[in-house]
């Protein structure tokens, strides 16, 4: 089934699916609403006909509106640096047919085929990650797109023989569909990290006995934040009959005490993020719009909202990665982890066991507070005098992706690491308080733990002893990024 | 390349890094050198063997010093530690960059206190030469103690076993195929050869070294495009006369200020507007700003060439102390002393990068430019100019602000406590690396201005006579731009020379810093 773009319900998880290749089609009622909106144009010349003197000078009473915007938007290819991934292309291309389907600015609905054409078909162009200032729009990226989409650079075969009006060539750049499109795939890929977590610290509770107290629903409705209390509902679905987490167990530490309160933060900036990212994607980014035959200039390109949304967003993350990172050094930590022995192997000291675990842990997490320096603090003035204020939202967007792959890996290791635990208790392998080997009771996990620990042990073998970690690390990573620990298996 | 590069772990400079990573420069191990490896070894070998605690040869690691080692166990233990500190994600470390780490590692352990076999160094010394690269994560250590993770990664590759992964010629292969067609014995590990592979910051030095030799280039490229830049905008030279930098005697910017004076002689456009008594900041100031650039880039230097020359690991085996125990259980793995410069080169390259962008501004902003046409649009054809490319330089120092927080500032306490302050040098190497790669391509988008501007004055002015440097970098960089040809776009001109830059080929035309080499 091909997703329907209408420029009213375009989800983040839509645009997602449309990252890793899914096919587009523009609804019939958008189609029809573009074509009267195209069609309520006023006459007289278009903005970018109006600003043609300031554009290109001297040149401006030679050059036919063709001409006009080929040298718009070859002059907006200025992006540099690695290549944008595919999917994230692609993610942008469906963004901007969104905004184009909003029928709100003045584009004919051929605008939206030729984008939807090169979706379908596969055409993916090269476009720079860098070079946007995130206001008027994405300008730099979604030229490198646009040149393909005109036909200004060669071409597959097969794509519709398509030349934008002045109106269309300043519409499918000026908007900030490139950093709305990061943020929604990372939106999701960090949705499925929250959900594997969550099992990595239920996982991490029954390893460690941990105290139920403080997920009681009493206690997390009576603070009322309903992050926490979500949080709280689905650690206690994960431990459902659990023999281990009971209650007047003595407090936890915080990494797992405050662990509703650090991971439901996570949850509520998650859900705002999203419902701004939501309204962006359906919203008409563009300038002018064409509303009631009637065009309205403002600065609806600017990338403030978003920018500040997926700056909030970083910084939540972050949190997640730390308190993950706290909980895997309690686990490799001999005293702290209820008789479980030092970095979670038998034989400790001629074995270094999990112990670098833990460092990658804080390694990744220290690169993460540096990567949630909020990008959206700055601004530079720009384009002479013009655009003195920018909102640095596609530096917040990639960020924000780089920050999901640490948090990936750190989640990880704490299910890694959790995992281990649990088969230890499961062996009845226990240790006194001089860090000496004593045999205890095997304990039976809780039944829905006890199945996300088989599905770690499909990829990841328990360790008697030292083994190369790498390996290791890199599918429980997987298992995070699939999400299979949660028994999906979808794309990143 | 030439004479083979002969170490001995305290004659090692920036430029041999370079040669070494990048250029393929064979490198030896010197014959004095090699004995005193021999010697410590030889004391190792017989301290393993006794009672008396040898940290990481009879004990384990980390908290795990605690517990005693049976010696029979000393080579399991040393092939234990390689494995088990394989901890790397993330994606994987350039060529030149791993080739450099494994440099610096064999560097330290020719000091001689590393109590191994010269073999491992001779080992090390035949992949660089084959080009056997270990496949190494980037991400993943703390830099204390040392790089472990990265540096276990190559351990990997030494250490014989089914485990490790390389590029040979081209291809990623096991560890083991990659040696036998490279025509490498593998080792067998012995004891302390673990501690001695992985214990240092060599990975944070080893992207440090090649980024501060980038690092020099670029604020030389800086002043060319800057003084190409203050010469269109018909600036005021008297900002930049000697007698004024002797009375706030920086030396970097003495140093600048001097590049400027000589790459502007006799230009007819310096000086050229005599109402205009000074130049707003991003041009008279260039020799304060790059100046201060030039004395953190200065102190980096230094700090990591003698990084470069250390004995990193822990303990050190210093046979010419009193006692039985000549083992040294001390913090040489430490990535402070390399984190820290490292931080302040990313602030130093982000200055850089701010001062050019603002000049780029008022390059193409035209109630600023000293009638410049506007974006510096060609005046032969319709086009936009340099009007997002400005737009582009400011997306660049920005991301550098967000790069430029200082990761050594953070520490995560590590290991049950016992290592509970950690460097994080390695994440403020390979951001410096990142904000560097921004920088260059801010400078070149200033040149690319640049030289658009100064073709206008010559077109105004036909044969007005340009300053001696900045006429030979127009006419250098201008070649780039115009050999480009028909239909490309502003990225492409900005990749062009960025690539001119990433390439020194402007360096001849300003005097570097002496103490690179």
């Amino acid at each position: 089934m091909s997703i329907a773009l209408n420029g009213q319900t375009l989800s983040t998880s839509d645009l997602h699916a449309i990252a890793h290749g899914e096919s587009v089609v523009l609804s019939d009622a958008a189609r029809a609403q573009m074509r009267a909106n195209f069609e309520s144009m006023p006459e007289g010349p278009s903005i970018l006909e109006e600003k043609r003197h300031w554009l290109v000078g001297g040149f401006a009473s030679e050059l036919t509106a063709d001409e006009l915007c080929r040298t718009f938007i070859l002059g907006h290819c200025a992006g540099v640096g690695e290549l944008l991934p595919d999917e994230m292309v692609r993610a942008t291309m469906a963004a901007r047919v969104n905004v184009l389907a909003t029928a709100t600015t003045g584009c004919r609905p051929e605008a939206a085929d030729v984008l939807i054409a090169m979706l379908n078909q596969g055409v993916t162009p090269r476009v720079p990650s860098q070079g946007s200032v995130g206001a008027a729009g994405d300008l730099a990226p979604l030229a490198h797109i646009a040149r393909v989409a005109c036909g200004y650079t060669d071409r597959p075969a097969g794509l519709p023989d398509y030349r934008p009006n002045p109106k269309e060539a300043l519409a499918l750049i000026n908007g900030i569909s490139m950093t709305a499109a990061l943020g929604a795939v990372a939106v999701t890929r960090i949705e499925r990290i929250l959900d594997c977590s969550i099992a990595a610290c239920a996982m991490t509770m029954e390893a460690m006995g941990a105290d139920a107290g403080c997920i009681d629903d009493r206690l997390l409705q009576a603070r009322k934040h309903p992050g926490g209390i979500e949080i709280g509902e689905r650690l206690r679905i994960w431990l459902e009959g659990s023999a281990q987490v009971v209650p007047n167990q003595g407090a936890n530490a915080f990494s797992i005490r405050a662990a509703p309160a650090v991971m439901g933060t996570l949850v509520e900036e998650l859900c705002c993020t999203r419902t701004i990212l939501e309204r962006e994607l359906n919203g008409s980014g563009d300038n002018p719009l064409l509303i009631d035959g009637e065009w309205i200039e403002g600065g609806n390109f600017h990338g403030a909202p978003v920018a500040q949304a997926l700056d909030s967003l970083k910084i939540a993350l972050t949190q997640l990665a730390t308190v993950s990172e706290r909980r895997t050094f309690r686990l490799t930590y001999g005293q702290l982890s209820k008789g479980l022995p030092s970095f979670l192997v038998r034989g400790t000291g001629l074995n270094s066991g999990f112990m670098l675990t833990q460092y990658t842990a804080a390694s990744l997490a220290s690169e993460c507070k540096g990567l949630a320096h909020p990008a959206a603090v700055d601004t530079i003035p720009t384009v002479q005098h013009h655009e003195d204020h920018v909102s640095m939202g596609p530096i917040a967007a990639r960020m924000l992706l780089e920050i999901t792959e640490c948090v990936a890996d750190i989640v990880g290791i704490e299910l890694l690491l959790a995992a281990q635990a649990l088969d230890l208790r499961m062996r009845g392998i226990g240790f006194d308080a001089a860090g000496e080997f004593m045999e205890v009771d095997c304990v039976t996990p809780a039944p829905r733990i006890a199945a996300a620990h088989a599905v770690v042990r499909q990829h990841i073998d328990y360790w008697e002893d030292d083994g190369v970690l790498h390996p290791a690390l890199a599918a429980a990573g997987k298992l995070v990024r699939t999400g299979e620990i949660l028994s999906e298996n979808g794309p990143w | 390349m030439g004479m083979p590069l002969s170490i001995n772990g305290s004659s090692l400079t920036i430029q041999d890094v370079v040669d070494v990573a990048r250029n393929g420069r064979t490198v030896c191990l010197d014959s004095d050198a090699r004995s005193k490896m021999e010697e410590s070894y030889a004391w190792v070998q017989k301290a393993c063997l006794q009672d008396q605690p040898v940290y990481g040869v009879n004990t384990g690691f980390g908290s795990l010093a605690r517990v005693k080692i049976d010696p029979a166990n000393s080579a399991k233990l040393s092939l234990n530690l390689i494995r088990s500190h394989a901890a790397g994600v993330g994606p994987l470390l350039p060529v030149p960059e791993t080739r450099a780490m494994m440099l610096l590692r064999a560097n330290a352990l020719a000091k001689g206190a590393s109590g191994c076999r010269p073999l491992l160094v001779d080992t090390l010394l035949q992949m660089l030469e084959k080009g056997v690269t270990p496949l190494v994560p980037q991400q993943g250590s703390c830099g204390s103690s040392g790089d472990l993770a990265p540096l276990a990664h190559l351990g990997l590759v030494l250490a014989e076993g089914d485990h490790g992964r390389v590029t040979f010629q081209g291809e990623v292969m096991s560890a083991s195929e990659g040696m036998r067609q490279a025509g490498i014995p593998r080792l067998q590990m012995e004891a302390k050869d673990g501690l001695a592979i992985t214990n240092g910051a060599q990975l944070t030095t080893a992207i440090g070294s090649l980024a501060l030799y980038d690092a020099i280039s670029l604020v030389e490229a800086a002043e060319l495009a800057a003084a190409m830049s203050i010469e269109a905008l018909r600036g005021a030279s008297r900002a930049f006369v000697a007698g004024v930098h002797a009375l706030r005697p920086h030396p970097g910017a003495i140093a600048t200020a001097g590049n400027l004076r000589s790459l502007l002689a006799g230009s007819e456009l310096i000086d050229s507007m005599p109402e205009k008594l000074q130049d707003a900041y991003s041009l008279r100031c260039t020799p304060q700003v790059l100046g201060a650039c030039r004395d953190a880039i200065s102190y980096a230097i230094s700090q990591v060439s003698i990084e470069l020359n250390a004995a990193t690991d822990n303990p050190l085996i210093l046979l010419e102390e009193e006692g039985e125990n000549k083992a040294f259980s001390a913090g040489m793995f430490h990535g402070e002393p390399v984190g820290i410069p490292m931080d302040v080169l990313k602030i130093a390259i982000s200055e850089v990068a701010n001062l050019a962008e603002r000049r780029l501004y008022r390059l193409t902003t035209g109630s600023l430019s000293q009638r410049l046409p506007p974006a510096l649009a060609s005046k032969d054809r319709p086009e936009l100019g340099m009007m997002v490319p400005q737009t582009t330089a400011a997306a660049l120092v920005s991301e550098n602000k967000a790069l430029g927080w200082p990761a050594s500032m953070d520490s995560i306490p590590t290991c049950e406590d016992q290592e509970d302050h950690v460097a994080m040098s390695t994440t403020a190497a390979r951001r410096a690396a990142r904000v560097l790669e921004n920088a260059r391509r801010v400078i070149a988008i200033e040149l690319q201005g640049a030289v658009r501007a100064l073709e206008f004055r010559k077109m105004e002015t036909p044969n007005i006579r340009l300053g001696a440097g900045t006429a030979e970098g127009l006419t250098r960089a201008g070649e780039v731009l115009h050999s480009l040809g028909e239909g490309t776009t502003p990225s492409d001109e900005i990749e062009a020379l960025t690539e001119w830059v990433r390439s020194g080929a402007h360096r001849s035309l300003v005097s570097g810093l002496e103490a690179v080499s």
